[in-house]
C-alpha cells in the first residue's frame, strides 16, 4: 500500500488551536469524569462524610472530601435489605437476551437484503428504520395496551420483546453494510464445496464479526441503560436497575448512600465490558469492510 | 470425470440474453476452454454449469444426466474463482479441507488428502498460514488446492490466473495444463486471454456476445477460423484485413488493391466464384505468415511504407501502411527498415484468408 501521510505545518493560528484544544480536552474530562468520581467515592461513605463538602472558594478544603471512614454498607444494604442481586439478573437477562435475539434475526434479515433481490426490497428496508424514527414516548402508550392484552408487562419475556422492537432495525441496518462488503464468491465458493445456502451463510458470519460485536455492544447499552421502557412495561415483576434505583428516592427518604452504590452498580459492568472489546467496537463501528 | 453437454442454453437477465442457444459437447477427460471479451457470456456460461445461476432455457446434461435442477453442492463440481475467494478467517490447510469436511470426510482422510494437494502444488510449507499472508501466485495455488482435494466430476476454472504477473502466468499455464493431463478430471476454463486458450485446451469455444463463434481444436481455430471477428479476436498481434475487391477475368482471378494484385489458388477462386455477387471482400492475413524486406521481390508482392517498428527482443512488428489502411508485419529483429521507406511483403498463396464484407463469414 501506498503510503499515506497527512502533512500538517505549524502556523501562529495551528499553535493557538493546539493550546485551546488542550484546554477544552482538560474541561471535559473534569466535566464528564468528577460525577463517576463522585458516585465512587460517595458509595463508600457514611451519609455525613458524604455531604461534608467545602465551601465555594475554599481550594484548601478540597482534602475534606478524603476525610473519610470507607464503609461497605450501602452495598450490603443493597444486596442484603433491597434485593439488588434479583434486579442485577432482570437487566442482564433483558439486555442479554434481546441482544442475542437481534443479532440472531438481524443478521438473517440483513444477510437476505444483502444477497436477494425481491420486489418492494427498498420500500421494505426504508419501513424498517423507519420504525426507529419515532420517539419511544410516542409509541410507549399503544405499546403498552398492547403488551397488557397480551400479559407481557411486568415479565421478562415483555421487557426483552420491547428492546427487541427497537434495536432489530439497527441490527439489519448495521449487519446490512458488513453482509454487502462480503465478496459473493466466497459464499459461492463455500456452496460449490458442498455448502447449503444455511452453511454458506453461518459461514461467512465470521467476516461480518466486528459488525455483530459491535451491534450486540450498542443493544446491551441501550437496554441496561434504558428507563422508560423497564419502568413501564417492566414494572412490577421485572424491575431493572435503572428502575429499582429510581425507587430508592422516597418523599420522606432520599436514601443517597445507595443510591450510589447502585449508580456503582450499574456502571460498573457497561465500563468494564467497554474496556474488554475497546478494539473491537472501533475496528467494527468504523471499518464495515472486509477486504478481499 | 463427467462428459458435459450444453443443449439449447439460454441465460437471460430480465430481457437481456446472455447467453444465446448454446450448444456444446465436452468429452469426458478433455480440456475445454471457452474464450471471449468481457461481456461475451462465458462466465455466465460457467456460472450456470457450478450452479451458482439458474439456466433460462435449455439443459445441461452431465454424463447425459439433465443436472439444471441441482444445488451447487450436488453437482460434484470443484470450481476456481477469479479472486481465489479463499475463506479470509481460516488457514491454508482449512481452506483446502473445506470440500472434504463438508462432505462428512473423517479427519485422518482429510489430512491425507491435504497433504498430497498440498505436495502437488509445492505449498506444504504454507498450510498453517492465513491467506492474507501469501502472495497472488501462493493463493492462486491454494483455490486449486481445494479444488483438487476431492475428485469432482468437473473442474471449473474461471480465469484464475488473470491477476497474476506476466511472468507468473506463463508458468501457470503449463502447471495447469499439466495438472489437468495428470488428474485426467474434465476441464472447463473461461478465459480472455486467446494464448491461454490456445496453449491450454484442447478444444475452444470462442464467444462472443452471448453466442458461440466456434467450437474447435486450437488449430483450427487459429488456422481456419469461422469468421472475421474470430480471425481478429486469436492470435496476438492480432489478424490484418484489409478490404479489396475481386478481380475475375477468365481462367484468372486476383485481389486487387491500390498497392497490390494478387492471384488466388484455384480452390480459393472456386469459392469466391461460387459467392458471384462478392465484388469487394475483407481480405485476412496473419503477421507472421507475411515476409517482409526492402528490396522489391520478383513475384507478385504488397507494397507499402514503414510506419513504425517495435522491437520485442525476439521479434520485431513492423507496422506498415498500405493506401491509409495500416498492417502489421512479425519478422526477425534483423530488419533495418526506417520510419517512411517503402518496403514489399510477399506470402504463401493458402495463407490467404477472405471474408465477407457485409456478415464477416469466411470464405477461406
Amino acid at each position: 500500500m501506498a503510503s499515506r501521510e497527512v502533512v500538517s505545518y505549524e502556523t501562529p493560528l495551528s499553535k493557538a488551536f493546539k493550546w485551546f484544544s488542550a484546554v477544552f480536552i482538560v474541561i471535559y474530562l473534569i466535566w464528564t469524569v468528577l460525577p463517576i468520581f463522585v458516585m465512587f467515592m460517595s458509595s463508600f461513605k457514611d451519609l455525613l462524610e458524604a455531604f461534608n463538602i467545602p465551601a465555594v472558594g475554599d481550594w484548601a478544603g478540597v482534602t475534606v472530601f478524603f476525610e473519610f471512614t470507607p464503609t461497605f454498607k450501602h452495598y450490603h444494604d443493597l444486596f442484603v435489605n433491597l434485593n439488588f442481586s434479583r434486579y442485577i439478573l432482570n437487566s442482564l437477562i433483558a439486555a442479554g437476551g434481546s441482544a442475542v435475539i437481534s443479532v440472531i434475526l438481524g443478521s438473517m434479515a440483513a444477510y437476505s437484503l444483502s444477497r436477494i433481490e425481491f420486489k418492494g426490497k427498498n420500500d421494505l428496508f426504508f419501513w424498517i428504520i423507519s420504525t426507529r424514527m419515532a420517539p419511544v414516548v410516542a409509541v410507549m402508550v399503544p405499546l403498552f395496551a398492547i403488551f397488557r392484552t397480551m400479559g407481557l408487562v411486568g415479565t421478562l419475556p415483555g421487557l426483552i420483546l420491547a428492546y427487541t422492537t427497537f434495536n432489530l432495525p439497527f441490527a439489519i441496518w448495521i449487519l446490512k453494510g458488513f453482509f454487502d462488503n462480503v465478496p459473493y464468491a466466497i459464499e459461492e465458493a463455500q456452496m460449490v464445496d458442498g455448502a447449503s445456502r444455511w452453511q454458506a451463510f453461518l459461514a461467512i458470519l465470521p467476516l461480518v464479526a466486528p459488525g455483530i460485536g459491535a451491534f450486540v455492544v450498542l443493544c446491551i447499552l441501550f437496554a441496561w441503560n434504558d428507563f422508560l421502557f423497564a419502568a413501564i412495561i417492566g414494572s412490577g415483576g421485572a424491575k431493572t436497575l435503572p428502575v429499582a434505583t429510581r425507587e430508592l428516592v422516597q418523599p420522606q427518604n432520599i436514601q443517597w448512600g445507595s443510591i450510589m452504590a447502585a449508580g456503582v452498580v450499574t456502571t460498573a459492568p457497561m465500563m468494564l465490558l467497554g474496556l474488554v472489546i475497546r478494539r473491537y467496537l472501533v475496528t467494527g463501528l468504523t471499518m464495515g469492510a472486509v477486504k478481499e | 470425470m463427467a462428459k458435459v453437454s450444453f443443449r439449447n442454453v439460454w441465460k437471460k437477465y430480465g430481457d437481456m440474453p446472455a447467453v444465446k442457444d448454446l450448444n456444446i459437447e465436452c468429452p469426458d477427460g478433455s480440456f475445454l476452454s471457452i474464450l471471449g471479451p468481457s461481456g461475451c457470456g462465458k462466465s455466465s456460461t460457467m456460472r450456470m454449469v457450478a450452479g451458482l445461476e439458474h439456466i433460462t432455457a435449455g439443459d445441461i446434461l452431465f454424463d447425459e444426466q439433465r443436472i439444471n435442477d441441482l444445488a451447487p453442492k450436488d453437482r460434484d463440481v470443484a470450481m476456481v474463482f477469479e479472486n481465489y475467494a479463499l475463506y479470509p478467517h481460516k488457514s491454508v490447510y482449512e481452506n483446502m479441507a473445506n470440500p472434504l469436511k463438508l462432505r462428512g470426510q473423517d479427519a485422518s482422510r482429510i489430512k491425507e488428502r491435504v497433504t498430497a494437494a498440498a505436495k502437488l502444488l509445492e505449498i506444504s510449507q504454507l498450510l498453517e498460514r492465513r491467506p492474507q499472508e501469501l502472495s497472488g501466485g501462493q493463493k492462486q495455488r491454494v483455490a486449486i488446492g481445494r479444488a483438487i482435494v476431492r475428485e469432482p466430476k468437473l473442474f471449473l476454472f474461471d480465469e484464475p490466473i488473470a491477476h497474476l504477473d506476466a511472468k507468473l502466468r506463463a508458468h501457470m499455464r503449463g502447471e495447469i495444463k499439466h495438472l489437468q493431463r495428470s488428474l485426467g478430471t474434465t476441464m472447463i476454463y473461461v478465459t480472455h486471454d486467446q494464448l491461454e486458450a490456445m496453449s491450454m485446451a484442447d478444444t475452444i469455444a470462442v464467444m462472443h456476445e452471448g453466442e458461440l463463434q466456434q467450437l474447435g481444436s486450437p488449430r483450427e481455430v487459429y488456422n481456419n477460423p469461422v469468421n472475421a471477428w474470430v480471425a481478429g479476436f486469436v492470435g496476438e498481434p492480432a489478424m490484418n484485413f484489409v478490404d479489396c475487391n475481386v478481380d475475375q477475368r477468365g481462367e484468372k482471378t486476383a485481389f486487387v488493391h491500390p498497392n497490390f494484385n494478387i492471384a488466388v489458388t484455384d480452390e480459393q477462386a472456386r469459392i469466391l466464384s461460387a459467392q458471384s455477387k462478392q465484388k469487394t471482400v475483407r481480405m485476412g492475413i496473419r503477421p507472421d505468415a507475411l515476409a517482409i524486406s526492402l528490396d522489391q521481390p520478383a513475384g507478385e508482392h504488397l507494397k507499402g511504407q514503414i510506419y513504425v517498428t517495435e522491437l520485442l527482443g525476439g521479434d520485431m512488428i513492423v507496422d506498415v501502411e498500405l493506401a491509409g489502411e495500416r498492417i502489421r508485419v512479425k519478422t526477425a529483429p534483423e530488419f533495418e527498415g526506417e520510419e517512411g521507406q517503402t518496403c514489399y511483403m510477399t506470402a504463401n498463396r493458402d495463407k490467404w484468408h477472405a471474408f465477407s464484407k457485409e456478415t464477416g463469414q469466411a470464405f477461406f
